[in-house]
């Protein structure tokens, strides 16, 4: 019976904070499960809207994440909040031009670690932060080829292509592996 | 009397330095704990005078294991040029030989040769303890067998 009346308590409090979201970043906010809400944004509101919930109790950035729809031409960049004090995740979803993929840094609110989260988003989908200074290669060090996890790359023909040689008696065999 | 001069050969200058062979351990992803058990009690690698060393600039061996990335034998080949002569490159298991598993990723590294010269390779999946103590073997036997002149 405990639990239950905790449950009630737990679903009320989100209520509450559901709505002083809703009010005070100006967005509609889903309510996934517990403990999960989330909310989809214009890119060009990112900055605000983070300011905003960090100013609530969203101090921790957990990581950012990226989607690459590729049918729908679009990057979907989320970003996980989470907050100590409220315990809840907060996600904020955001799409931007697959052709052109620019988005404003929020270095300006979580300093390094949104920088190191950036820098992994850039190197693997080559989405462009602007506003952080940092966008070097993280673990892709001296790679010439295009982002790896774009989603129309075929990275096993580009490695057959670039490391094996069909006429090698030896590698002949990669080229007869069908996936 | 016939004063005979001392020549320094190859081999003589070998056979002072390689007695027992410490080892430094440049390990990824499960190369590390497959290679454990050569270390610990069961096949105790310190009884053939194999001991693993926390400097390069100590060691006469270094152990290569695991899937390496471009990234990664970057700072192999730093380890390398620190160790002191003569020394020794063994690369473990198959994935440094071919890739192993991930021989169509498009961030490791498929033939270790390409960076750092490579005495010998072990292969295996990993590699038996045994295969181990007999590859750092043929270091002696290889000294044992250069031409005295």
């Amino acid at each position: 019976m405990s639990t239950m009346s905790d449950d009630s308590k737990n679903s009320l409090l989100e209520e509450k904070l559901i709505k002083n979201l809703n009010t005070k970043l100006g967005v509609s906010i889903n309510f996934q499960k517990e403990r999960r809400l989330w909310t989809s944004i214009d890119s060009d509101k990112i900055v605000d809207i983070c300011t905003k919930a960090y100013e609530m109790g969203f101090e921790h950035l957990s990581t950012i994440s990226v989607t690459d729809w590729l049918e729908e031409g679009k990057h979907e960049l989320v970003y996980h909040l989470w907050s100590y004090s409220h315990k809840v995740l907060l996600t904020i979803k955001t799409k931007i031009d697959r052709k052109n993929p620019n988005i404003s840094s929020i270095n300006s609110i979580w300093g390094a670690n949104a920088e190191t989260c950036e820098r992994e988003c850039h190197e693997l989908f080559g989405v462009k932060f602007e506003g952080n200074p940092n966008l070097t290669p993280l673990f892709l060090e001296d790679w010439e080829g295009p982002p790896p996890f774009l989603k129309d790359f075929n990275w096993r023909e580009y490695v057959k292509e670039e490391t094996y040689d069909q006429n090698n008696p030896r590698e002949k065999v990669y080229f007869e592996v069908k996936k | 009397m016939i004063i005979k001069k001392k020549v320094i050969t190859k081999k003589k200058v070998m056979k002072t330095f390689v007695k027992s062979v410490w080892v430094f351990n440049w390990f990824n992803s499960c190369g590390f704990t497959e290679i454990l058990p050569v270390v610990s009690s069961r096949w105790d690698m310190e009884r053939f005078g194999l001991v693993a060393v926390n400097s390069p600039r100590k060691a006469d061996a270094l152990f290569i294991a695991g899937y390496q990335t471009h990234k990664s034998m970057k700072r192999a080949q730093q380890i390398y040029e620190q160790m002191p002569n003569p020394k020794f490159v063994f690369a473990l298991g198959s994935c440094t030989m071919t890739g192993g598993m991930y021989w169509d990723s498009y961030n490791t590294v498929k033939r270790i040769e390409d960076y750092v010269p490579v005495f010998m390779y072990i292969p295996g999946c990993p590699p038996r303890p045994e295969a181990i103590f007999d590859a750092v073997h043929k270091v002696i036997v290889h000294v044992d067998e250069l031409p005295d002149e």
